[in-house]
């Protein structure tokens, strides 16, 4: 570990790379959320009969959605970085 | 990661039940699984003797020397998800419930996202040892570090209480020896595994596990749908039929109760993998930060590809298991517990073979898991509390004796703790675990990496408070002051309070730092901040 010496002025703020890491997290925390509501709205409004005629149920769907978004935002940004 | 709430509520249940099997079976499956036992017992022993004759220094013992390649990392970092606990948790929650326990995989998924974009490139860039290394690049060194180390043992502590109970009472049963003898067992390996290989050693066995868990996994999961025609719909529709809650299955149940509850729990898994230490130690295994983000990448890719499998043998659990006389009573409750689900599922689609095989990549796993929580423990008392508490730098040569000696007292203390812990459900251990790297570790990595108005005193009264709160708060929550202790109804009405810590750790944080900044303004002045070395 090296700890700089220098006079660094103090930010109340990050920069401009920290801001933009900030949304990405807000980009993965609210299809998060949406898809624990859309979880929990549809077990409270489930019917018994609402899945039978299709493989998934609009749960599952929602869940592998978001599961696949994980995996694609990190790499999107992986992917990104590696342009820099 | 052995960290899946579903999987420690159900080890509890495992009991004599097992016995009802015939005895052939479990001879013929004793016999198989101790063949591959001690298989995998004997790799993992060369790899640590392997890599015990190149950890002579700290850095080699404790982060393999910076040497792990992108591509090895993720698998180690797979690995660690991989456990136990999400195996045969995960899958015995969707045997006794559907979709609940694809709701917690899909949880830990989300975390990584946030781990890559907050913290792993800072972490690998200022890091050397602990997570601290970074907090102390901008503020004071001996209060953080004794924060930090004191955070890191009680988190590493109840997490390695969990890891003991439940592989003691795993160990137990797949064998067939007592609990006492089973947490022995385990410890004396995990100590000389840990000692010895360091975290070489422990990434090389998570490596060559993760192979060994994904295959083993992928082979279960072919030969289920091989029993349906590889027509998933026919699956999930013999799986409702099956079931007892029918089409409910299809849906989360036990998470619908409570919106709180379920978001706190949320807020909880998404923050507090991105403060767990033996997960922050994986990025000081790789030599840059570009290392570091791509092995991110490819564990979740591979933590994605493990849980999709895992939906397929949970759900092939239910068809195939449920009604069966062989594998479960009437009831539909499995021999053994519900968490044998994936163990007698592979017993069903593939023979003794195929079952011995997948319970001894189950106890390599704990193996794995425990040494990595034990080099993460080991490795912050001797650079954040030795350190913190002494006020001197350590010279190399202590540095490495006092790891090896925090890894060796560390085993013991698991032993002890989990012999005492015997029969406790360890779910709130946990639960505790997790709630506490939220709330203590993530919000002052946050602020220290992008806040520069972060003061000494605002991270160490915010830690403390993140740190105390969570615990308290934790023990006054259901599981433990209702169920554990039986002192009525909880004051605190939620298992994780991690929705209501983590911003008020922020908080307290930001109050102390604003109302304190004055004081601190000559020394912070003379700091680097450390958002310059975010890009």
């Amino acid at each position: 570990m090296h700890k700089a010496t220098e006079d660094v002025p103090l930010r109340a703020t990050a920069n401009r790379s920290g801001a933009l890491r900030f949304q990405l997290v807000l980009a993965m925390i609210i299809p998060y959320l949406a898809m624990m509501a859309f979880l929990i709205h549809s077990a409270r409004h489930a019917t018994q009969t609402a899945i039978v005629a299709s493989d998934f149920s609009p749960a599952m769907i929602a869940l592998a959605s978001c599961m696949v978004f994980s995996v694609v935002l990190t790499g999107l940004f992986v992917f990104v970085r590696h342009g820099d | 990661m052995l960290l899946l709430f579903a999987t420690a509520s159900t080890f509890g249940v495992c009991g004599p039940a097992y016995s009802a099997q015939s005895d052939s079976q479990i001879r013929q499956a004793e016999s198989s699984t101790i063949v591959f036992f001690v298989v995998f017992a004997m790799l993992t022993l060369l790899i640590s003797f392997w890599a015990a004759r190149r950890a002579t220094n700290s850095s080699e013992y404790l982060t393999a020397g910076s040497s792990i390649s992108s591509g090895q990392n993720g698998l180690a970092i797979a690995g660690d998800y991989m456990s136990a606990g999400a195996f045969l948790g995960l899958s015995g929650a969707i045997y006794a419930s559907g979709l609940d326990g694809m709701f917690l995989a899909a949880s830990y998924l989300a975390s990584w996202p946030i781990v890559l974009f907050l913290v792993a490139e800072p972490l690998r860039r200022l890091g050397k040892y602990s997570f601290a290394d970074v907090l102390t690049h901008k503020l004071r060194e001996r209060p953080i570090r004794i924060l930090a180390g004191a955070s890191t043992l009680v988190i590493v502590s109840f997490y390695l209480v969990a890891q003991m109970v439940g592989a003691g009472e795993l160990i137990s049963l797949l064998f067939g020896i007592g609990y006492g003898p089973s947490v022995i067992m385990v410890g004396l390996l995990m100590i000389v595994f840990s000692t010895l290989g360091g975290m070489r050693a422990a990434t090389w066995v998570q490596i060559i596990k993760a192979i060994l868990m994904i295959g083993g996994s992928v082979m279960i999961a072919a030969l289920v749908l091989a029993r349906f025609g590889f027509n998933v719909s026919d699956l999930l529709k013999t799986a409702a039929t099956n079931h007892p809650n029918g089409n409910k299955i299809m849906d989360i149940r036990g998470f619908a109760q409570d919106a709180v509850a379920t978001l706190s729990l949320g807020v909880g898994i998404l923050f507090g993998t991105a403060g767990l230490p033996h997960i922050l130690m994986r990025f000081f295994t790789v030599s840059d930060e570009r290392a570091a983000r791509v092995s991110v990448f490819y564990a979740t890719c591979l933590i994605g590809l493990f849980f999709a499998i895992l939906f397929v043998i949970g759900y092939g659990s239910i068809a195939i298991l449920r009604g069966d006389a062989t594998y479960a009573s009437a009831s539909g409750a499995l021999f053994g517990g519900n968490n044998l689900a994936p163990i007698h599922l592979a017993r069903a689609v593939g023979g003794s073979i195929l079952a011995g095989f997948i319970s001894a990549v189950a106890f390599a796993t704990i193996l794995a898991v425990v040494s990595g929580l034990l080099i993460a423990g080991a490795s912050s008392a001797a650079n954040d509390l030795v350190v913190g508490l002494s006020g001197r730098q350590l010279d190399e040569r202590m540095r490495l004796r006092i790891s090896r000696i925090a890894a060796m007292a560390l085993g013991v203390l698991g032993i002890l703790l989990g012999l005492a812990c015997e029969g406790q459900n360890v779910a709130y251990l946990l639960a505790l675990a997790t709630a506490i790297a939220a709330s203590a570790n993530f919000p002052l990595l946050l602020l220290a990496i992008y806040w520069d108005g972060l003061t000494t005193r605002g991270a160490v009264v915010g830690g403390t408070f993140g740190l105390i709160s969570s615990v308290v708060l934790t023990a006054m929550g259901p599981t433990i002051w209702s169920k554990v202790l039986g002192l009525g109804p909880a004051i605190f009405p939620y298992d994780s309070p991690a929705l209501f810590t983590v911003p008020l750790t922020l908080f307290v944080c930001w109050l102390v730092s604003i109302a304190t900044a004055e004081a601190e303004k000559d020394w912070r002045l003379t700091q680097p901040s450390v958002g310059q070395y975010v890009e």
